[in-house]
């Protein structure tokens, strides 16, 4: 019974409804947690002993980094859903996760960078985590190459989804590079077992920030599904008609 | 069982009487591979020192590309003629022919690549230790390239954008290959046992032989529809 | 009721039919009408937008290697290696469609006007010999259903009239065929259902 009241969202018309409905929530929820967040994250936590004020830039860094991870996987399962089961939502929605995924990751890189210079000396350095990131970025650039070089939007989105899988290999190598080579980079701070290395007040902001992201990931998601919707729907009536509607 | 084993020598020996017909292009991936090889000095001038160090580097990386380049034709003529269409309606699962296809592949390229890297390897005075490692890592190397190259041509074949495109989705595929490769090769040459690295390389061969056909059938079937 | 959509424009919608064993259906339409996709939809390469295919009371993509075993697909793209003879080409044909049919192959190239040519490479060959080798793979596989796209292209009037011949013998056997063509085509012997795509 449940699962029938979503499987009515499983349609393009029903879906564009409903993130037309969810993404001022989703907004807004990011504008508040961001401010607190960042304000948690810059002003609430202290100096760390080793790194000084510079290490605030974790606040940035690592949310993209767990995004970069996330959506991927996410753009991953959507592409499967779509492929198996045929749902054409699934396919909008994969195809709008990749351009923020792409985005998530270089923010991780280059913030990684950024803080990489003071800590290191160095701007970039060839080391485990670094690399399969890049590779993942590769992986998404790639996703997006191949989406748009199909004049048929269904083959594409079947072609991507396939692509998007077999790339799932590498998301565990980057989440384990950090344990499985000895790196520059530092470990896991937060996982899901143990006590957290981090200070708490360090880590509050930090998963206020997380959350944040993930609701801004939620918000420009649906926007941009909405736009794929019309796109695809473009011969429905209900599309022509949300279309001449003078608002 | 009997008629998958016919039907799976039927497509290996098509490719290889097809391959054996235009016997020049056989040849391309070895001489590029050993035409790139010679580039390497001039660009690093002749400090042998340094080219000592990066030449079991060298030597995968060229595999690598010339076995990308190789890979691109592997569908190719089959989408052109219509051969593809009718290898998904012959009745028999598309897997299995793909398989023959790959494997006929690797066997008319991946392996004289193989020989060839090595020749090269001990022509450029690679320790014995490298060499192994070297040896062992394009063993289980070459065919995880073939079957996961496979699937990006399928998924590119007959496109516009065709080569950029496909080297664009193939090379971060291929990456972790590489890296473990030339780990284990740098382990070699300090003298550290390298079984970590040929495990996941082996661990990867097992990956693509059970599941790359199966994605570059879909891919095939997906560009058809 | 098959629907089909190409690069979001809809090719056609609400089409509806029953074949019975010795039909023939003739697809007409203008370019572009979507018959090459019907065929393909037919055949199972490609998936409707909307509707079913039943063989037999059941759906294809439900007994697809049977289904596919049943019939014989030549499309536009002629399905051949040009570096192989013609020989060659055939036998592939037949080892990889199971076909335990005891004819000869060389007998099929007399039938289709082609004797002689065995071991002659199809890169030697003129369009239309290219095309009648194609069509041999419907003599060397015996299938019930064949479905033909533009089947006459590049023949010349003999070529025609042999496949012609073919097709009245297939039916006259029990067999089924859906074909596509733009020109108009008289079968003696058979009655031709038809079906027309696009504006009418």
């Amino acid at each position: 019974m449940i699962f029938q009241r979503f499987y009515r969202f499983a349609s393009p018309q029903h879906f564009y409804h409903l993130a037309v409905l969810l993404t001022p929530w989703f907004a807004w929820a990011t504008i508040i947690l961001m401010i607190v967040g960042l304000y948690g994250g810059l002003v609430f936590a202290p100096a760390d002993y080793q790194q000084g004020e510079s290490f605030r830039i974790i606040y940035i860094h690592v949310p993209s980094a767990w995004m970069s991870l996330f959506v991927y996987v996410l753009m991953a399962v959507f592409g499967g859903i779509g492929l198996i089961w045929h749902v054409k939502i699934a396919d909008v929605l994969a195809k709008s996760c990749a351009p923020l995924g792409a985005s998530f990751t270089l923010l991780a890189l280059v913030t990684g960078s950024i803080w990489g210079k003071p800590m290191w000396g160095t701007w970039w350095v060839w080391d485990a985590r670094l690399t399969s990131e890049l590779i993942l970025l590769f992986l998404y650039l790639g996703y997006m190459a191949l989406q748009s070089a199909f004049d048929d939007r269904r083959v594409a989105a079947r072609a991507s989804a396939i692509l998007a899988l077999v790339g799932m290999v590498n998301i565990p190598i980057i989440h384990y590079s950090v344990e499985w080579w000895s790196t520059l980079h530092q470990g896991p701070t937060v996982s899901k077992f143990d006590a957290p290395s981090i200070h708490i007040n360090m880590l509050i902001p930090l998963l206020i920030m997380a959350l944040a992201f993930k609701t801004y990931f939620a918000s420009v998601l649906l926007i941009r599904a909405r736009s794929e919707i019309l796109e695809y729907e473009c011969n429905s009536n209900w599309v022509r008609e949300l279309l001449t509607k003078t608002d | 069982m009997h008629t998958y084993w016919k039907a799976f020598s039927v497509i290996f020996s098509r490719d290889v009487t097809l391959a054996s017909r235009c016997r020049a292009e056989l040849a391309n991936p070895l001489i590029f591979f050993i035409v790139v090889i010679a580039l390497f000095p001039f660009a690093f001038g002749s400090d042998t020192e340094l080219l000592r160090r990066i030449t079991a580097g060298m030597i995968w990386i060229t595999a690598l590309l010339a076995s990308t380049l190789s890979l691109e034709g592997i569908f190719r003529s089959d989408y052109d003629d219509g051969s593809t269409e009718q290898m998904v309606l012959s009745g028999y699962p598309l897997t299995l022919l793909v398989a023959a296809k790959v494997s006929a592949h690797w066997c008319l390229t991946g392996l004289p690549l193989m020989v060839i890297a090595m020749l090269t390897g001990i022509v450029l005075s690679l320790p014995t230790d490298a060499l192994q490692a070297l040896f062992l890592t394009l063993l289980f190397g070459t065919p995880v390239l073939s079957l996961i190259g496979a699937i990006a041509v399928a998924l590119t074949v007959g496109l516009r954008s065709g080569g950029m495109l496909l080297s664009l989705l193939i090379l971060p595929l291929y990456m972790p290959v590489l890296i473990f490769s030339m780990v284990a090769v740098e382990n070699a040459l300090a003298g550290l046992p390298i079984d970590a690295e040929l495990y996941f390389l082996a661990g990867m061969l097992v990956l693509s032989i059970t599941l790359g056909p199966i994605a570059t059938a879909s891919s095939l079937r997906i560009r058809l529809s | 009721m098959l629907e089909c959509v190409r690069q979001d424009v809809i090719l056609f919608q609400d089409v509806n039919f029953e074949l019975q064993a010795g039909e023939l259906l003739q697809i007409d339409g203008v370019n572009g009408s979507g018959k090459s996709s019907l065929l393909r939809i037919l055949a199972g390469l490609m998936q409707a937008n909307a509707g079913h295919i039943k063989w037999r009371g059941q759906e294809i993509s439900k007994c697809r290697y049977e289904y596919q075993r049943e019939i014989s697909y030549i499309g536009h793209l002629n399905g051949v290696k040009d570096a192989l003879t013609a020989l060659e080409n055939m036998q592939a044909m037949k080892a990889l469609a199971g076909s335990k049919s005891d004819i000869a192959l060389s007998d099929i190239l007399i039938q289709i006007e082609l004797a002689g040519m065995d071991d002659v490479p199809l890169n030697r060959m003129s369009a239309g010999q290219k095309r009648r080798i194609a069509l041999t793979r419907l003599l060397v596989t015996k299938t019930r259903i064949w479905l033909l796209d533009e089947p006459f292209t590049s023949l010349d009037s003999s070529g025609k009239s042999v496949i012609e011949q073919l097709i009245l013998e297939h039916c006259d056997r029990g067999g089924i065929i859906i074909f596509s063509t733009h020109q108009p085509i008289e079968i003696e012997g058979c009655s031709i259902k038809h079906i027309h795509l696009g504006k009418k």
